[in-house]
């Protein structure tokens, strides 16, 4: 814990860090103090101004600052809406709206745009500029992930300085001079790099935008949950966002410092679609004689399930590493009592690791299933050894997907399976399948590969019918303690 | 307190009967009034520009929808009827709306949207009659709600009108 | 042609003409309501809406029957028949025209079902049996509001009927018959260069006779049965379909008994004023209209006057026309005796 002074804040002694920018100890105490170009993330530049307050030290007068390019100094006297700094602030804004459009309608930033907040709460209806407004590209393409519309920058330098200080990688410079200054890459090259969608969450207004969410919804309409990235074994703290009837628009970074601050890959932030699958099991489904798929409750399944552990042999337990802490705890108890050692698919590291936040390893919850004791198995080697036992159950999320779709279709007839997965693998070889929940659907957590437990929370209800796993595993481990005539009651 | 004077009957009144045939003369005459009843499918009332019926989508004179699916009215409507899903399109405004749904089950017929929309684009027709033999087949679609400015220019010049003279009646 | 068939015969004339004449008079009561209050009323259903009772007959045979929980099964349905049979059934002593009635060559004798020689006895005899269909659904219904319906009914049918029968008595003593072609015949004739009726004779009696049928058949403005802002629909609140049906129409049949019975009392029957051996078709026609005026003044007065209180009622039931009615017959005896 760093040093603290005393500072007096809109009338009140606050304690605050002289290491930091004085607008970060008025947001810390609650005073609100519009900012554009500050972002506590990046270097403060004090380009935009609006975030001028009145500073009184010592025996000088009073002077109008800006907050995010003053450092806190003990007995500075701070007053955030004293008149003279609301009109520098006021004038400010009138000037940053001087060229900015009226897109707000179209603008996919409404809503969670602080430029239109403080228009707003400053209610001057009208600009008093005669001139046109600068005309400038409303399109302009900046590789895969980001578009640039400049007419609605206000040239914080936000997007620059990221470019710079997070991945360091400076793609994006501010070119030419007044008002023909412009945010551009070097010879409009395309962006490159794993982190450009975190330039559409610093730019404060609606320049820089995700080409996947360009139109998707309006901000207003989204359910904000906050949630554990599944991409890979950093868990990075993040936002997912769900419009009407659940389907995931959006997902952004929350911030966490001790996992990922502010920001998160691309690979993450885009790798959802799994999420919106559309083929989606719900229940149980049990394959029937003619060799077609009977849909049956849940419990009618894991009934169906205990049958077949009651009367085959040597049984195998095959976890996705996507299971939850819970759930792998209730699954280690159920490997017990059917005498075996859970494993968990543990995939091969893929390409997009770097010494930010990717790990390259996709297994979300790796460290949780490794200290409850499951063992971590390459795909190939779980295929082998399921090959020498009679049952096997395959858990979680994704499970399917790991092993491979084709591989579980091939596995040999004679062995029985059942697959608790979010859709159906149609293939002969699989004899039970049961819907589960995914990672928007359900509670759990996830411990990250540093120990740091994400916590999953549902933004949306399950498929209907489909039981949260830690029930099915539960009700499976009650059944199998029951004698078969007993649960036909 | 308030003092009731009761007045002090005649005797006549007190009788009764002569009150009771005075009345009667009274509903006997009534019954050949001229009647006031509108005979309501073939003689309904006529509509103005201040009349609210249901929302409509203007189809401005080039062809295209003046909607660029911005969600205000979406977001104005107190009877959650409105649901829009807008796509990208070519033209200067960027946006349109892919899928705009009324459910007039819904609708209350308070013109919030017609208020809150930036774009003049959502305007109360003069339609009001509402009648189907399905819920499903009464949430209307773009197609069904979509009209030609013409056919509500009257209203649009209306609410420009009341719109021009709000603004200037108050200060800012 | 024996005499069974002809009675047949003349049975389902009346009874079709008395139904007839209350289908006739729901549309009526809605129409006349309609023109008092500026509106049209009903119109869409045939010409100037004349098949309405018709429709709304198809309706009530469509609508759901519905027997309250606790309500006595049997009771209830019976309470319907109980309140409309006798309203009809007193239609049977109402002579509609004097003399003989020959068409196609055969001889139909006198137009009534049949002639009593106690027919004023038989009509509020049987007409008074009305008030238990009233009181049986107040009270097999299982509803208070029903049952409050049934005792205020039974309770104002009793005290009128006292005076109406003091009033009925009246009349009789002058004509010295309660055969109803007696008390008509009786009429017959000038009295003071008017009609002999009694309604010349007898004002009083007339006056209270025609408000005491008002109590009598529940009607305005002496619906306490009913009472809808107190009683939700009175003691018919539990029925519904056809036996709610069959209430409305014992309503109806028993307003048109007693506005044929007025005629026969009060406006020399049948007769055509001042032209004694009028065909019969014409003094079936005279018949019609004494009584239609009769219906019409139902209607009339129902939609001009407020409803009476319930203690108002009977205020003016046991105060004021008992001892009026009561003079009325002594006036009476002393003049028919000297």
């Amino acid at each position: 814990m760093s040093e603290t002074v005393t500072i007096t804040l809109n009338g009140r002694e606050v304690e605050a860090d002289p290491k930091k920018p004085l607008i970060a100890a008025c947001h810390e105490h609650g005073e609100a103090v519009p900012h554009y170009c500050y972002h506590p993330g990046l270097t403060p530049v004090g380009s935009c101004r609006i975030c001028q307050v009145q500073v009184k030290q010592g025996e000088a007068p009073p002077r109008t600052v800006a907050a995010c390019r003053t450092p806190v100094a003990a007995g500075m006297v701070v007053d955030t809406e004293a008149a003279p700094a609301h009109e520098a602030r006021r004038q400010c804004l009138e000037f940053l709206l001087k060229n900015h459009p009226l897109d707000c309608p179209i603008c996919d930033k409404a809503g969670e745009c602080t430029l239109q907040d403080y228009a707003f709460q400053e209610g001057q209806g009208k600009g008093r500029s005669v001139e046109p407004r600068r005309k400038l590209p409303k399109r302009k393409d900046l590789g895969e992930v980001i578009l640039l519309d400049n007419e609605r920058c206000i040239l914080c330098s936000r997007c620059v300085r990221f470019m710079e200080e997070v991945p360091k990688t400076p793609q994006l410079c501010i070119a030419g001079r007044g008002s023909h200054s412009t945010v551009e890459t070097w010879n409009d090259q395309p962006l490159t790099g794993n982190y450009q969608g975190n330039l559409a969450d610093v730019c404060p207004v609606g320049a820089l935008t995700l080409r996947k969410f360009r139109f998707q919804a309006r901000v207003w309409n989204l359910l904000k949950v906050a949630s554990t990235c599944p991409g890979c074994s950093r868990g990075c703290a993040v936002t997912v966002e769900v419009l009407r009837h659940g389907a995931l628009k959006r997902v952004r970074p929350r911030h966490e410092p001790a996992v990922n601050g502010w920001w998160m890959c691309d690979q993450g932030r885009f790798g959802f679609e799994d999420a919106n699958r559309p083929d989606r099991l719900a229940g149980g489904a049990l394959r029937s004689q003619s060799g077609g798929w009977e849909a049956v409750p849940t419990d009618a399944a894991l009934e169906t399930t205990r049958d077949m552990f009651a009367v085959h042999g040597e049984a195998r337990i095959v976890a996705s590493p996507f299971v939850t802490v819970e759930e792998g705890r209730e699954l280690a108890a159920l490997a017990k009592t059917i005498g075996c050692r859970p494993v968990f698919v543990s995939p091969p590291p893929n390409e997009w690791a770097d010494d930010l936040l990717h790990t390259g390893d996709p297994a979300p919850n790796r460290r949780g299933l490794s200290e409850l004791g499951f063992e971590a198995l390459p795909p190939d080697e779980i295929l082998a050894r399921v090959g020498e036992v009679e049952v096997v159950l395959l858990v979680g999320e994704r499970v399917a997907d790991l092993i491979g779709r084709e591989a579980v279709a091939a596995l040999p007839e004679a062995l029985r399976v059942i697959l608790m997965d979010e859709a159906l693998v149609d293939s002969p070889a699989v004899d039970v399948a049961i819907g589960v929940p995914n990672y928007i659907e359900r509670t759990g957590t996830w411990i990250n590969v540093d120990g740091h437990a994400g916590r999953l929370n549902p933004a949306r209800p399950a498929p209907p019918q489909t039981w949260t796993l830690v029930r099915s595993l539960d009700y499976l481990h009650t059944l199998l303690h029951t004698e078969p005539q007993g649960a036909r009651r | 307190m308030v003092i009731v004077k009761r007045k002090t009957l005649s005797l006549a009144e007190r009788l009764y009967l002569p009150e009771v045939v005075r009345g009667l003369s009274i509903t006997f005459r009534k019954l050949f009034q001229p009647k006031i009843t509108r005979q309501y499918p073939e003689d309904p009332l006529p509509t103005t520009s201040v009349t609210r019926g249901q929302p409509r989508l203007v189809v401005k004179d080039d062809g295209n929808i003046a909607c660029v699916s911005c969600g205000l009215c979406e977001a104005a409507c107190p009877a959650y009827a409105i649901t829009i899903d807008g796509h990208e399109t070519d033209r200067s405004i960027e946006r349109e709306p892919e899928e705009f749904q009324i459910d007039m089950l819904r609708c209350i017929l308070c013109g919030f949207c017609e208020e809150a929309c930036p774009k003049d684009a959502i305007f109360m027709s003069n339609e009001l009659e509402l009648a189907d033999t399905t819920r499903s087949a009464l949430v209307y679609d773009l197609e069904r709600l979509k009209r030609p400015a013409a056919a509500l220019a009257e209203r649009m010049d209306y609410i420009k009108r009341i719109n021009k003279r709000w603004q200037t009646s108050s200060s800012t | 042609m024996n005499d069974l068939l002809i009675l047949l015969i003349k049975a389902s004339v009346i009874y079709g003409g008395l139904l007839g004449t209350a289908a006739l008079m729901t549309l009526a009561e809605r129409k006349f309501s309609a023109w008092m209050q500026y509106r049209i009323g009903p119109n869409r259903v045939g010409p100037f809406g004349l098949l309405q009772p018709l429709a709304d007959g198809v309706k009530f045979i469509f609508k759901e029957e519905v027997v309250p929980d606790g309500a006595n099964p049997w009771l209830f349905r019976m309470a319907p028949m109980m309140a409309a049979v006798p309203a009809m059934l007193t239609v049977a002593v109402v002579p509609f025209a004097g003399g003989d009635i020959v068409l196609f060559g055969q001889n139909f004798g006198q137009l009534s079902i049949t002639d009593l020689d106690i027919g004023v006895l038989f009509m509020l005899a049987i007409g008074g049996l009305g008030v238990y269909g009233v009181i049986l659904g107040g009270w097999s219904s299982n509803s208070k509001y029903s049952l409050l319906g049934g005792l205020r009914a039974s309770a104002q049918m009793i005290s009128y009927e006292l005076s109406l029968i003091l009033v009925v008595l009246s009349i009789v003593a002058m004509s010295g018959t309660l055969d109803l072609r007696g008390i008509v015949a009786e009429q017959t004739g000038t009295w003071l260069l008017l009609p002999a009726w009694n309604v010349f004779q007898q004002p009083l009696a007339f006056v209270l006779f025609v408000i005491a049928t008002f109590a009598e058949t529940n009607r305005h403005p002496f619906d306490f049965a009913e009472c809808e802002p107190e009683l939700v629909g009175g003691f018919h609140t539990e029925y519904s379909s056809m036996k709610f049906a069959l209430f409305f129409l014992g309503e109806y049949c028993a307003m048109v008994v007693m506005a044929c019975l007025t005629t026969v009392l009060f406006l020399g029957g049948p007769e055509v004023p001042y032209w004694a051996d009028a065909p019969w078709f014409l003094q079936l026609v005279a018949f019609m209209v004494k009584a239609g005026i009769f219906l019409f003044l139902f209607i009339w007065v129902r939609w001009t006057l407020p409803r009476f209180r319930f203690d108002q009622l009977m205020h003016l039931g046991w105060k004021v026309f008992l001892p009026l009615a009561l003079a009325n017959l002594f006036l009476t005896g002393l003049l028919v005796s000297f």
